[in-house]
């Protein structure tokens, strides 16, 4: 079980949820939001304690500059329609120039927030490092600070609705307790997904009554989300700390099957938690945001992108990347480019800029470190090359006869981006940039498959049954992600099959974690992965 | 629709726990032994002692263990006591310990070793370890890798007795170096609420089945301070319940800090085990509520068992 009272621990699944439901089942409409906030900001209290506070500051904060910003959007209206049309221009520009103040205001404020609570122990570090590289009699004190739990998240949303409030995408919510759920509805603020305003808002707010065919579903996606978690995620755990953690003991071929099992872990992990966040808004009538799309069925790395972590790709994508490539100076640099470069490569510099800042922010999201900083320059330069190799490839592939619609040429892609995947996961994972560094020259530099025959993989803790049902669940998960690719629920099978089937189902989910689950005395519990950054 | 929604909900929740009870069944070690399956075999031996036989149920960590010789207590006094000490002991687990042990056993005196009581929990585990007390498919989950049929068959037996009675023998001298670990104070350490609650739960489980619990803090220069001392003299006078710190009564225990310490006064070894026991053994028979069976034959086995321990100590026996 973990340490933090996460969704997989024992008073979140045995009492807060179960309470909450029950709780929500019998009131009315009105009093059912007042349970969801209050059992939120529990969970909030029971993982961070006294640092709700930030939350709470946060969304009062978004309140107030959603509100201002509205204020001077009415008046900026008012304005317009009584001048006359001479005037117009310069009202806009004033008003605008205000909004712009406002909005800068609002963002600096939450950036800076993040940035001194997550960020500011690694510039110090990093400016100490610099003033001794010029040999400058200085040093800054490295501060220290317990981070609230999601914050890189829920600031993520609190951004996301005064960013949409300035755009005019959406009004500003007078509704203080609607903004408050938004922001702290306890299945998502942990781990996300990172929702839109328009997305929950008014979901969470409508507090519908629970149906029977929502708590079912909602309930088989949860045990699904703990078998993934819990079984497989938990138990190569041992695997992983342990070749990470010295990875100089281990040759190239144990660190190749670490950084693979650590990808798979990541997976389950996330995956598993936002299928318990995802069933538990289901059993409450809302539909957060998908974060993952079988991302593992992916034939290239930008689309890869598509089917993981979906809503921080689509954040960075709204707020980051498009309004630097739609930008003035872009547009500008884009027109220039096409002339020189053709109509094929002309949009390519300015998208790169946007997409390098996309990576550099992706990368520090994640945390702070030069592996994450790494990580995300990584995925830029797969991205980026592979824009600009596509005309080749396909021009190499036509004269060659490669058919790029063959099944093999899939499976192909496929293979190819899972392991682009898993090298980018292992700097990921490793203590530090240096480390990845090492890791993958032992990769290919010092490769062999000595350690099958002196049993390496039993010497971490776990024995030859622990790979074998990691093995099961993993055929379980793949069968069922290959039938959502072609279309098929699973789930909607399942309710159409009688009672006792249904009931075999459930019974087959809880027992699998009851007995497989990687908890108890032989192993140490793992705190679910994104819960950190 | 309602009512058949409800029902087969009912339903449902009474097959889950069926399916519970029947895995905790076939997942439950078949004897209390290592091999079987069984966590901490040496607590567990208490099992596999002869029905109302024990009379000093000991609970705690290592420092119970290493402190406390039920042999000693037999040699000296005839008293039957039997060491539940585990490592690194949780409340929950010791609560989990008395419980087994009353299954079979009517001890009259229950010793909890005082720095479990500050030993901290999570409420995950703590969840977990009352889940398993009623479904110990919960605790035993992970036997499905070493399953035996022909286990199965025999059903479940807890016949192994453990020869030192859950007592640890180490003979290792490290000096301590922290002498002037008691510094008197007025603070008190503070006790987590779900720890009290599980004290609580120890003192009126104990109540209700007519034993007497007593706060033992035996000698730690490394684990005890007079903080902890306090926290502890407040606790037993609201659960009113004897306590006693060694720790400060080194003139009667006569503790000699370069000799008496297996690990630089983080644990006591033979020696200082013996000077533990015999204080203790003073003390109980004072209180006249224990009787001597040495020389009945129902106990001969508590001769043989001291006289390995002998040999042990003598170094003729591993």
């Amino acid at each position: 079980m973990p340490s933090i009272p996460s969704y997989f621990s024992v008073q979140f699944l045995a009492i807060l949820l179960p309470v909450t439901v029950t709780t929500y089942a019998f009131l009315p409409q009105k009093p059912r939001r007042i349970v969801l906030l209050l059992a939120s900001y529990a969970f909030f209290w029971a993982v961070s304690g006294k640092l709700l506070v930030y939350l709470l500051l946060s969304t009062l904060s978004i309140h107030h500059f959603g509100l201002w910003l509205a204020d001077n959007q009415n008046r900026c209206d008012q304005a317009l329609e009584q001048a006359q049309k001479e005037n117009r221009k310069g009202i806009k520009v004033l008003y605008q120039r205000q909004q712009r103040g406002i909005i800068a205001f609002a963002v600096i404020l939450h950036i800076g927030v993040l940035a001194v609570l997550k960020y500011s122990a690694f510039f110090a570090t990093n400016l100490n490092v610099g003033f001794n590289l010029l040999k400058l009699p200085a040093t800054v004190a490295i501060p220290s600070f317990v981070l609230p739990i999601g914050i890189s998240f829920y600031t993520m949303q609190a951004l996301s609705y005064v960013l949409d409030v300035y755009h005019r995408k959406i009004s500003a919510d007078r509704n203080l307790f609607r903004l408050a759920l938004y922001m702290s509805f306890f299945p998502q603020i942990m781990e996300g997904p990172i929702c839109r305003y328009t997305e929950t808002a008014e979901q969470l707010w409508s507090v519908p009554p629970i149906e029977y065919r929502n708590l079912t579903f909602g309930l088989q996606r949860i045990l699904f989300g703990i078998l993934k978690k819990m079984v497989v995620a938990d138990r190569l755990n041992l695997l992983i700390s342990n070749v990470f953690n010295s990875y100089q003991d281990y040759d190239g071929f144990v660190i190749a099957v670490a950084a693979v099992c650590y990808t798979i872990q990541l997976y389950m992990d996330f995956s598993g938690t936002m299928d318990v966040a995802l069933g538990i808004g289901q059993i409450f009538g809302v539909s957060l945001t998908e974060n993952f799309q079988r991302p593992f069925f992916s034939k290239t790395i930008p689309e890869f992108w598509k089917r993981w972590h979906i809503t921080l790709g689509a954040w960075f994508r709204d707020y980051i990347f498009y309004p630097i490539s739609l930008s003035k100076p872009m547009k500008y640099l884009s027109s220039k480019a096409r002339k020189r470069l053709g109509h094929n490569f002309g949009a390519l510099p300015a998208s790169a800029i946007a997409l390098f800042y996309v990576w550099l922010c992706n990368g520090l999201w994640h945390g702070a470190g030069w592996h994450f900083i790494f990580f995300g320059m990584y995925h830029f330069a797969l991205i980026l090359s592979g824009n600009i190799a596509e005309p080749f490839a396909a021009n190499i592939a036509h004269k060659l006869h490669i058919s790029r619609e063959h099944p093999l040429y899939h499976g192909f892609q496929i293979v190819r981006t899972a392991a682009l995947v898993c090298i980018g996961e292992m700097f990921f994972r490793a203590n530090g940039l240096r480390t990845g560094l090492a890791m993958l020259k032992k990769i290919f530099t010092d490769f062999t498959f000595n350690t099958i025959v002196e049993k390496t993989f039993f010497s971490f803790g776990a024995d030859l049954y622990d790979y074998i049902i990691v093995a099961i669940v993993l055929a379980v998960v793949f069968f069922i992600e290959l039938c959502q690719e072609k279309g098929v629920s699973i789930r909607e099978r399942i309710s159409t099959k009688p009672v006792a089937k249904r009931f075999a189902v459930y019974y087959a989910l809880i027992m699998a974690i009851v007995i497989f689950g990687a908890y108890g005395d032989n192993y140490v519990p793992v705190d679910p992965i994104y819960a950190s950054f | 629709m309602k009512i058949k929604r409800t029902l087969r909900g009912v339903a449902f929740i009474a097959g889950l726990m069926i399916l519970l009870a029947v895995s905790s069944y076939l997942l439950v070690p078949r004897n209390n032994t290592a091999a079987a399956g069984m966590e901490a075999t040496s607590a567990n031996g208490i099992l596999g002692e002869k029905e109302n036989s024990i009379d000093i149920l000991v609970l705690g960590d290592s420092e119970s263990y290493f402190s406390i010789s039920p042999l000693q207590l037999w040699k000296e006094k005839g008293y039957t006591a039997y060491v539940c000490g585990t490592a690194g002991q949780h409340l929950t687990y010791s609560n989990t310990m008395l419980h087994r042990a009353f299954q079979k056993q009517k001890p009259k005196i229950v010793i909890l070793e005082t720095l479990a009581i500050y030993r901290k929990m999570s409420l995950s585990n703590v969840g977990l370890a009352e889940i398993a007390r009623y479904f110990p498919v919960f605790q035993y989950h992970n036997r499905w890798k070493s399953y035996d049929l022909k286990g199965f068959k025999n059903g479940v037996k807890y016949n192994w007795a453990e020869d030192y009675k859950g007592y640890f023998y180490s003979d290792q001298v490290t000096p301590a170096q922290n002498l002037e670990y008691m510094t008197p104070t007025e603070e008190s350490a503070k006790i987590a609420k779900t720890n009290r609650y599980f004290i609580q739960k120890i003192k009126d489980f104990c109540d209700e089945n007519g034993a007497e619990l007593i706060l033992l803090s035996t000698p730690s220069t490394q684990n005890w301070n007079y903080k902890s001392h306090n926290g502890i003299a407040i606790l037993a006078s609201e659960l009113s319940c004897e306590y006693i710190d060694l720790n400060l009564m080194n003139d009667t225990v006569g503790i000699n800090w370069s000799l008496d310490t297996r690990d630089s006064g983080d644990h006591l070894n033979y020696s200082g085990a013996n000077k533990v026991t015999h204080y203790l053994a003073e003390y109980l028979s004072g209180r006249g509520i224990l009787s001597d069976h040495r020389g009945d034959k129902n106990y001969a086995h508590w001769d043989e068992c001291l006289e390995k321990l002998n040999a042990k100590a003598k170094g003729t026996s591993n």
